[in-house]
């Protein structure tokens, strides 16, 4: 029964990172639409306004990795994958969580750390003219990011173990990814 | 050697079926720490700052937008009935409008799991109604559906052009007239073949009772018109100067939204719907990305990087020797891996040594480009063949479309070996 | 004998040169003063994927070395920007004479110190140009709106004038300028700035005033150095020293060739000088702006005033002997 609160909760924060990409990602197409439209029309140009592209894009990439986790949405070689029963998909994610998934996710967010609080502590801002300030934030988006997917592996993690266990097939049955 | 083995060790763990991004990470965590020590993974959070920083590689999520709005808002779809309507009436008809449909959203998306979804939709219930043969109502879909990577604007001549160092601009133009040859290519064939073998393309019987063929026309061209507007937004706003080849990607995720409000398709939930989608795709294709620099990392990092180099550079016949393996390798692992890994893990090391030997640059990204484009196609692992499986009746089994993309995958072959023979022909040399 | 293998990161791609060759042959004449006992190998850009990580990367140990140019850490510690090149400032043999002789290594010692790191002298352009423009600039009027690629500093001073500075992916270069997208961008000079193209697009190439002397930077990790014998120490020293000065010959030699090969290839390229009056508001902002960064910070004061005070001392003599001399030699000519 814990497993699967502990599997509701996981479902719904990585939800939120996809609803939260899915806003930021509308920022950045008007973003950088009214860049364009301010240097054409106006002839009027701001760096901030640029960097801000970048951060937005950078966010929504590495927000959108966890949800992706959650909702199947990463390429599989599935040859064999696709005609293996539940239970044999859930020894192969179950084995890749837990050898693949979860410590690579662990140790680059442990690295992230270090990475965004040096960019702290250093006060680090833009180099360009009119840039924005506050480095660490975005810098901390990597350690931010990683450990949701680790999140989002122990919720991929859980639905292996409870497919095993025979309490609940939630979860692996993704309507196929359009690209 | 560490490297070497990581790699195949990596290739065998793929075919398990755990996601390729994880996989990859995983494998080259277990290396990594092996070789070099935990130490080494923190120069990730620097590698995966650079892709942060890299604005160029933004057009991926703007250019996937527009493609999925494009698809939402049946714009395409109404694009395909149209023609279909129009060239219907010869044999071979309309797997001639799936190529020039399939060309047309090239132009404007490069985008081609859309493509390639919107098609087999709506393009194969039609040519299956009408007794086309399976393989190659399949093969005319995800053959054309492809085309957006070679025919600019284009993600993976984009991120050529990153891996490269090559302005992006010059790849669009370099690319523009071998995607065309490309698409005449195709013509050719299925003229040729329909005349052979008639049973395969019938002529669709026309009722020209409740449209005459002027009405066809006029509803044809009207049906060209949102496309079409995007390719000028598109193609146009980098021409005159209005936006960057970046840039020019969120002014066709604009002019999309636009589109969609003048043909009375938009709705806020198709907004989020699109952009949640565009999430998800983005998030795969950083995913790969994210482990395959871990990948590549752990690789050069444990000396992959000079064996490979000692290889090719030492291969007999030099520039020859070197492009005619290089182009072999790509083909072969394209069977295997998908393009972002190849761009990302074996271009970087095979872009020193070209550049070494003296090989024109941009002449090197076009091969590649067109080579990677052929890796969408090659079973087992094409992934334009999943998309397609995806959307397609459950009559149509894997092996139709496996069938059906071989004569595709040969001709591009024989274009790629005619850009490598003659580049002069193409404008490179 | 034991053999110290040091590791370096450059900022640079492995096919870029001048900037390139410079770690690659400090890393040789290294390997051969010490008969073998200093290795030194180089990881480019491609390897690492972090061109501006350097400094952190030396900094943490990762790398034991870096080759790269101070300005590019001012957003981490602002007081790095003053050891490249400073708008108006000093020009190369000034600045070499300000590093070695005047008091600029101990000064940049002081900034780095703090960071575990040793910077030293790396490289230098020479005098860079002021870039390639679309339309003639006559006026300060002509500065107003002006679409520049120009980061940095350079970009603060020419902002202060209504230009607008702009960020462009350097992929995408070429293509804004073409299309008019931006209106000017600098890059280089001669040396570099011809693979880039630009001379086949924009019509106007106009002489220097932001980068009279660009050196970059060899970095060294203090634990590094620490654990380095005397006289390998005097030979990285030495290596790195010498590498320096042949990157600065390097630059004038292939400026001058390429510049040659520009101009009959494209003889149309006109070279332009800013006008007086464009020229002051300039030095007016730049001053201004290091005014304000003096203000701020008692080591950014002690920097300045001993560059200041340098330049006022080295200009008289720069002035009575080598312009003296084209001067003499130019008025022959006529
Ligand atoms: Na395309
Ligand atoms: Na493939």
């Amino acid at each position: 029964m814990l497993l699967i609160t502990l599997e509701r909760g996981i479902t719904r924060f990585s939800n939120f990172l996809g609803v939260l990409s899915t806003v930021l990602f509308i920022v950045l197409l008007f973003n950088v639409f009214y860049d364009v439209l301010m240097r054409y029309a106006f002839n009027d140009v701001s760096i901030a306004m640029q960097e801000l592209e970048w951060h937005l894009y950078a966010a929504i990439f590495l927000l959108g990795i966890p949800y992706g986790i959650q909702h199947g949405g990463h390429v599989r070689v599935d040859l064999i994958y696709e005609n293996l029963s539940i239970r044999g998909k859930a020894w192969v994610d179950l084995f890749g969580c837990v050898f693949f998934l979860i410590p690579f996710t662990l140790l680059v967010g442990y690295y992230g750390v270090g990475f965004a609080h040096e960019a702290y502590a250093l006060g680090e801002t833009s180099g360009d003219p009119g840039g924005l300030p506050y480095r660490w934030i975005i810098k901390a988006v990597i350690p931010f990011a990683f450990f949701s997917m680790t999140i989002s592996g122990l919720g991929m993690l859980i639905r292996c173990i409870n497919v095993l266990r025979g309490v609940s097939e939630e979860g692996f049955s993704h309507p196929p990814i359009q690209h | 050697m560490i490297g070497i083995i990581m790699f195949f060790v990596a290739l065998v763990m793929l075919l398990l079926g755990f996601p390729v991004a994880f996989t990859f990470g995983g494998i080259a965590l277990i290396f990594g720490v092996f070789a070099e020590g935990f130490d080494m993974f923190a120069f990730m959070p620097f590698r995966i700052q650079s892709y942060m920083e890299n604005t160029v590689m933004m057009a991926v999520p703007l250019f996937v937008f527009m493609g999925i709005v494009l698809q939402k808002t049946r714009l395409a779809e109404q694009l395909l009935e149209a023609m279909g309507k129009l060239f219907g009436g010869v044999r071979g008809g309309l797997a001639i409008s799936t190529i020039l449909v399939g060309a047309l959203l090239a132009a404007s998306t490069g985008v081609v799991g859309a493509s390639v979804v919107a098609m087999g939709l709506i393009s194969l219930p039609v040519m299956l109604k009408y007794n086309y043969s399976k393989s190659l109502a399949c093969g005319t879909i995800c053959a054309s559906g492809t085309l957006g990577q070679i025919i600019p604007p284009s993600i993976i001549l984009i991120i050529l052009g990153d891996v490269l160092g090559i302005p992006v601009g010059d790849l669009f133009q370099a690319a523009l007239f071998p995607g065309m040859i490309l698409i005449a290519c195709y013509i050719v064939y299925i003229l040729i073949l329909t005349f052979l073998k008639p049973e395969l393309a019938p002529a669709m019987p026309q009722d020209l009772d409740d449209e005459t063929r002027a009405q066809q026309i006029r509803s044809a061209l009207k049906a060209i018109i949102p496309p079409l507007a995007l390719v000028l937004i598109v193609l146009g706003s980098i021409f005159t100067g209005i936006a960057t080849p970046t840039e020019s990607s969120a002014l066709g995720g604009v002019g999309a939204i636009i589109l969609a409000l003048i043909y009375r398709q938009f709705s806020w939930k198709m907004l989020y719907d699109s952009g949640l989608e565009t999430v998800k795709v983005t998030a795969m294709v950083f995913a790969i990305l994210m482990g395959a620099t871990a990948f590549s990392m752990a690789f050069s990092y444990t000396g992959g990087d000079y064996i490979v180099e000692e290889v090719l550079l030492n291969l007999p016949g030099e520039k020859w020797g070197f492009i005619i393996l290089a182009m072999i390798a790509i083909l072969i692992l394209g069977f295997f891996i998908d393009f972002v890994e190849i761009a990302f893990i074996i271009v970087p090391i095979l872009a020193p040594v070209a550049e070494a030997l003296g090989i024109n640059m941009v002449w090197f990204a076009i091969l590649i480009a067109m080579n990677l484009q052929t890796s969408f196609l090659t079973p087992p692992f094409g992934f334009s063949l999943f998309y397609l499986k995806g959307v397609a009746p459950s009559s149509i089994k894997t092996t139709d479309i496996y069938k059906g993309v071989m004569p595709f995958i040969l001709i591009q072959v024989l274009v790629l070996v005619s850009i490598m023979i003659f580049p002069e022909l193409y404008g490179m040399d | 004998e034991k053999v110290y293998k040091l590791k370096m990161a450059e900022t640079w791609a492995s096919n870029f040169p001048i900037f390139g060759d410079a770690p690659r042959n400090m890393a040789r004449i290294a390997d051969e003063m010490s008969n073998g006992r200093l290795k030194i190998t180089i990881d480019s850009a491609n390897k690492h994927k972090a061109p501006l990580g350097v400094f952190d990367m030396v900094r943490s140990g990762q790398y034991d070395m870096g080759h790269s140019a101070s300005y590019y850490w001012k957003g981490k510690v602002p007081n790095t920007l003053y050891f490249t090149t400073m708008p108006f400032g000093m020009i190369t043999p000034e600045q070499y004479g300000w590093f070695y002789y005047g008091g600029g290594m101990e000064l940049m010692q002081k900034v780095y110190q703090p960071f575990g790191l040793l910077s030293f002298p790396g490289g230098n352009t020479g005098n860079q140009m002021g870039g390639w423009f679309q339309k003639e600039i006559n006026s300060l009027e002509d500065l107003q709106g002006l679409k520049m690629r120009i980061p940095g500093f350079a970009g603060e001073v020419l902002a202060k004038l209504g230009a607008k500075p702009t960020n462009i992916a350097s992929g995408e270069l070429y293509t804004a300028l073409e299309r008019r997208t931006i209106d000017a961008l600098e890059w280089v000079g001669p040396s570099l700035d011809l693979r880039m193209g630009f001379h086949k697009i924009a019509p106007y190439y106009y002489t220097g005033w932001h980068e009279p002397a660009t050196e970059l930077q060899f970095l060294v990790n203090e634990r590094t150095w620490k654990k380095l014998p005397d006289d390998l120490r005097e030979i990285l020293r030495t290596s790195m020293k010498l590498a320096s000065y042949d990157m600065y010959i390097q630059s004038y030699h292939e400026s001058a060739e390429n510049w040659a090969t520009m101009k009959t290839e494209y003889p149309n390229v006109q070279v332009k000088t800013f006008p007086k009056d464009v020229l002051l508001a300039m030095k007016k902002a730049n001053q201004e702006l290091l005014d304000e960064k003096a203000a701020e910070d008692p080591l950014a004061k002690e920097i300045l005033d001993s560059q200041a005070n340098y330049l006022k001392k080295v200009r008289v003599w720069t002035n009575i002997s080598d312009r003296a001399y084209l001067d003499s030699v130019d008025s022959l000519a006529e």
